[in-house]
């Protein structure tokens, strides 16, 4: 495989690398979008946690919690953009190997609700490794196809890429978190396509991805899986059971209309009739407080977002950073229509965040420090040349 | 490669540092173009052309309306005196739709825990619940306060499970007018279903018999109506709005006197259990109006043990009682009226012509049809008699003699003009009719004629004659009023919950009896005679004017003996100023009038007492009722022992 066999011209390479950052390309729109999403992330915490003798700054409120990681990830940011990029090529391989690490380590000593393994414990709050799994495996596969060069296009970069994703891929599977396997999958198709992967040979294995889906739907996921992927398709859900969380977002949606309800004044947040509100239905407050504009705002901050995201890989003067945005775009992209889709009502229910909105730790730290890396990636360019 | 258009750089050392895809940036573009896209049409979809539904649907979810109960009105006696009053008490209720399956088994045992109750019936009262799954359904009432908190604490452990502030029935006297007053009860599943549509609740409590049932459309009032906000776990937050305020309900002022009521049932107790009897019957009604001044059924119950929740022990071991304590047994049974209908028998005759008031009648130790023996009661007779003598004797062949000329036909037409073979119409639930025999009757129900001695049975009360004990007072309320039958009624005024009246009852004659005033006199003359010959003992040794018949009447099967158990009766009628005069010493110029104002009856069941036992207990509620110091009461009577004796 390409990615050991230039290990040692990358070393050589040292020499070259620059030595200082050029800081009049730090993006500071780049900064301010995930700040102001960030901060609506924040602002649902708060309608959520706020309520009768409740003061939304309580020790262990949600918002409190918020304001915490989001202070963490501001720090995580500076140092990872800090940091040069280029060393994270380096470091590919041992990266690769904690993150499996991370991964079987969640598996081992992981808790969670109803019989999975997903978080860990750590000072008495639940991390979710999975989370940092995908910013590692964004940074071992950009490091992987930025060595291809010209032969990017071969069918040996996708098996490439696809053997490396695929370890992790099946961890999390085990514990079993099927959407957080799904952004993988989202990932590498994003950082393939972007990175001249061959379009023939990855409209083939889409063709036998779709050919083997009976297998996969009867062998490998669970009932409740099953269940929850095709609740969305059902016009008539159980709404007591299963289709319960779906009818009480698309109420808390629906019934926001054009401006909302008002911050705090959704009923069906208030009144604890949307589930895991702040996490995975984040979405529903929003909709459901802000309406349809906040959405649109939010859904615009995304498309600026990744855009100066790609920007960065279009500036980035080696594939890695390239890759890198890709990657980091894909997997933004995704979470966002997997995730608002499902609040909506036309996406199977899965246990992905809504980037930067919703309320989690791992999450948070993960996507500061992707940016920090786009960062990196930004103040170490050199102008284009062309 | 796919022959994308590649850009490159070239680095310092000259090897291509990145590789441009224009086209592929484009299509990424484009992609988050569509899913943003696809994103904010479905949300356009749902937040601007769906937003009403979905606001309703919200509204659905948060809010709720909940009844406002309306203070039941009360009661009170004439003298407005409160027989009842509302206790606010701790009710426990369970919403099915509230209670996770699951969890069932643990919250149901929990709650028996608690409550003292049977987890079964806890179980049997959830699911025999007529209402939807998000009625509530009521468990126990009148929990102790501690107890109550205890459980709304304990919210979380006990999903569904409220605690409801429920205003009670508290009956003053209890037992004393049980029979009349009646009570209040959770709602039947039948009950449900017919009046879901006026408003009741699954967990309504409503009249379920007496004058709380006949009268609940008053007393209920009318229910408003609240909008409250609750959360997803059920709770209530906030009250939003009240839609419609309750409107109290009603109250009732009876006709009877708290203070008669007692006379009466001190005077009948006294008699029962003197004579070590069990079941019997008073009541005290004003001939004027129809006016009931005090009805006693004996043996009685407490209402509150139903209004605070009976248990089905209690209950059973009611129902089971021979003596039939939850029967009002002066308007839900019929019993053999004995002499005491020998009123008909005499009114027929004098009505109909065949004896006038002078026509002397040959009374004998028996009269005979056929081989069959009919005897007079003390098996010699009383020589020849007019009806002063008849009646004041209670003759039997004077009467079968009577009846015989009248034929059984217009001997049933003149008891039914007397009101018996039909309700009276009081108001109260479930009372029954009677039987007055005739031809038509008999061919009706046993396909055979009266046969002669069947007539002359039927003439003095016994036979196929039935009658109920309001059925009894009234006929000799009609005769001591000189002629109309009244319906006897029990609530004077409806009084709205500011206090204005808002229904006066007003007399309401049933029938004016088509007998001449100068028949009624001299009836009203012979029931006199009955006291002053002494038939009724030391009665006429009150300083007052009574009238009235007594009653021995026969049933069932004879003891070794060959002596039939009886029931004793007595119906008395004293008119208005009643005391003795030099003028009218015999008191006939008295009971000429038709001013009485009080008629009372006693009736006692299987008595079998040496004397007549309804006759000392009439005399010892007069001797209340008019304060007379003196004792009358003659104890010796009440001894069992058979005065009577058949053949």
């Amino acid at each position: 495989m390409g990615f050991g066999r230039t290990e040692t011209a990358r070393v050589r390479d040292w020499g070259n690398r620059p030595i200082g950052a050029s800081w009049p390309a730090f993006d500071l729109q780049l900064v301010t979008y995930a700040v102001l999403l960030a901060t609506i992330g924040l602002a649902m915490a708060y309608s959520n946690s706020v309520g009768p003798g409740a003061s939304a700054l309580n020790a262990g409120s949600t918002f409190a919690r918020g304001l915490l990681w989001t202070g963490l990830a501001v720090v995580v940011f500076g140092i990872v953009a800090v940091f040069d990029y280029q060393w994270l090529r380096t470091f590919a391989w041992p990266l690769y190997l904690g993150q499996i690490g991370l991964l079987v380590l969640t598996l081992a000593v992981g808790t969670g609700v109803g019989g999975v393994a997903r978080w860990i414990l750590i000072g008495g709050m639940a991390f979710q490794f999975s989370e940092i799994a995908k910013i590692l495996m964004i940074v071992v596969l950009a490091s992987f196809l930025g060595s291809r060069g010209d032969r990017a296009g071969s069918l040996r970069t996708i098996v490439g890429a696809a053997v490396l994703v695929g370890p992790p891929l099946v961890l999390v599977m085990l514990q079993p978190d099927l959407g957080t396997s799904l952004v993988f999958g989202g990932i590498l198709v994003g950082m393939l396509f972007m990175s001249g992967a061959s379009l023939r040979w990855l409209g083939a294995i889409a063709s036998a991805i779709v050919v083997a889906f009976p297998f996969l739907w009867a062998n490998v996921l669970r009932d409740y899986q099953k269940e929850r992927l095709t609740t969305f398709l059902n016009p008539n859900p159980d709404i007591q059971g299963s289709g319960y969380q779906l009818y009480q977002s698309q109420i808390a949606v629906g019934s926001g209309g054009w401006f909302g309800k008002g911050l705090t004044n959704g009923t069906q947040n208030q009144l604890d009739f949307l589930p895991v509100q702040t996490t995975d239905f984040v979405g529903a407050i929003l909709a459901e407080e802000l309406g349809f504009l906040g959405c649109i705002v939010v859904f615009l901050l995304f498309a600026a977002l990744i855009w100066r995201i790609l920007v960065a890989g279009w500036r980035s003067r080696d594939p890695f950073g390239m890759a890198f945005a890709a990657g980091l775009a894909s997997m933004i992209l995704f979470q966002l229509v997997v995730n608002f889709g499902m609040v909506i009502g036309i996406m199977p229910i899965t246990g992905i965040p809504l980037p930067f909105v919703s309320h989690g730790g791992a999450s948070l730290i993960s996507l500061a420090a992707g940016l920090g890396i786009i960062q990196s990636i930004n103040v170490r360019q050199r102008r284009a040349e062309w | 490669m796919t022959g994308d258009p590649v850009m490159s750089t070239l680095s310092l050392n000259g090897r291509p540092e990145t590789a441009r895809r224009p086209l592929r940036f484009f299509v990424f573009a484009l992609a988050v173009l569509i899913g943003i896209g696809s994103l904010s049409a479905r949300l356009f979809y749902l937040q601007i052309l769906n937003a009403s539904r979905y606001t309703t649907l919200a509204q659905a979810n948060r809010t709720l309306l909940n009844p406002l109960p309306a203070a039941r009105g009360l009661i009170y006696d004439r003298d407005k005196q409160a027989l009842v009053s509302n206790v606010p008490t701790y009710s426990v209720k369970i919403t099915p739709a509230d209670l996770p399956l699951r969890r069932r088994p643990d919250v149901v045992a929990t709650l028996a825990g608690l409550l003292g109750l049977d987890p079964a019936d806890i179980n049997t009262a959830i699911d025999s619940s007529s209402g939807s799954r998000f009625d509530p359904v009521r468990i126990a009432s009148d929990v102790p306060k501690s107890t109550a908190n205890f459980i709304a604490e304990s919210r979380l452990d006990l999903p569904g499970v409220q605690i409801d502030v429920e205003a009670r029935r508290q009956y003053v006297d209890g037992p004393l007018l049980s029979q009349v007053v009646g009570y209040t009860g959770p709602i039947s599943a039948a009950q449900l279903r017919a009046l879901r549509d006026k408003g009741y609740l699954g967990d309504d409590l409503i009249g379920k018999t007496g004058l709380e049932s006949v009268y609940e459309t008053a007393l209920r009032g009318t229910y408003g109506q609240q909008l409250v906000e609750r959360n997803a776990a059920g709770q209530q937050t906030k009250v939003l709005e009240t839609i419609t305020e309750p409107k109290a309900g009603s109250s009732l002022v009876l006709t009877i006197s708290r203070r008669e009521q007692q006379m009466a049932e001190e005077a009948l107790k006294w008699g029962i259990q003197t004579a070590g009897l069990k079941r019997g019957v008073m009541i005290v009604m004003n001939p004027q109006t129809g006016e009931i001044l005090a009805m006693v059924s004996l043996p009685t119950y407490d209402n509150n043990a139903f209004s605070r929740g009976i248990s089905n022990s209690a209950y059973q071991a009611l129902l089971n009682n021979p003596d039939q304590p939850l029967l009002n047994h002066a308007v839900n049974a019929r019993y053999p009226p004995g002499s005491t209908y020998k009123l008909v028998t005499g009114i027929g005759g004098l009505a109909d012509g065949k004896i006038a008031a002078t026509t002397q009648l040959q009374t004998q130790p028996f009269l005979s049809i056929g081989e069959t023996k009919f005897y007079e009661w003390n098996k010699q007779g009383f020589g020849a008699c007019d009806i002063l003598c008849g009646f004041g004797h209670s003759s039997d062949t004077y009467f079968f003699q009577v009846a015989g000329m009248l034929g059984i036909d217009r001997l049933g037409y003149w008891a039914s003009q007397l009101g018996f073979g039909q309700p009276t119409g009081i108001d109260l639930p479930g009372e029954v009719s009677g039987i007055v025999p005739t031809n038509q009757w008999k061919l009706d129900t046993l396909g055979q004629p009266i046969f002669p001695g069947e007539t002359y049975q039927a003439g003095i009360g016994q036979g196929y004659d039935v009658v109920t004990p309001i059925q009894m007072i009234n006929a000799y309320s009609a005769l001591a009023n000189g002629g109309t039958l009244y319906r006897p009624q029990l609530v004077r005024d409806i009084v709205g919950p500011d206090g204005k009246v808002t229904q006066a009852f007003q007399p309401e004659v049933v029938r004016k009896l088509e007998v001449s005033d100068k028949v009624l006199k001299t009836m009203r003359e012979a029931a006199r005679n009955v006291v002053l010959i002494r038939h009724t003992y030391n009665l006429v040794d009150l300083p007052i004017v009574v009238a009235g018949k007594s009653g021995t009447a026969e049933f069932g099967l004879p003891d070794a003996a060959g002596r039939l158990p009886f029931h004793s009766w007595f119906v008395a009628f004293v008119p208005k100023d009643p005391q003795k005069t030099a003028s009218d010493p015999m008191g006939m110029k008295a009971v000429d009038r038709t001013d009485s104002e009080l008629a009372v009856l006693a009736f006692a069941y299987d008595s079998r007492t040496k004397g007549n036992v309804a006759t000392e207990i009439v005399k010892y509620y007069l001797q209340m009722h008019y304060g007379i110091q003196e004792d009358y009461r003659i104890t010796d009577l009440l001894q069992r022992g058979n005065f009577y004796q058949s053949n």
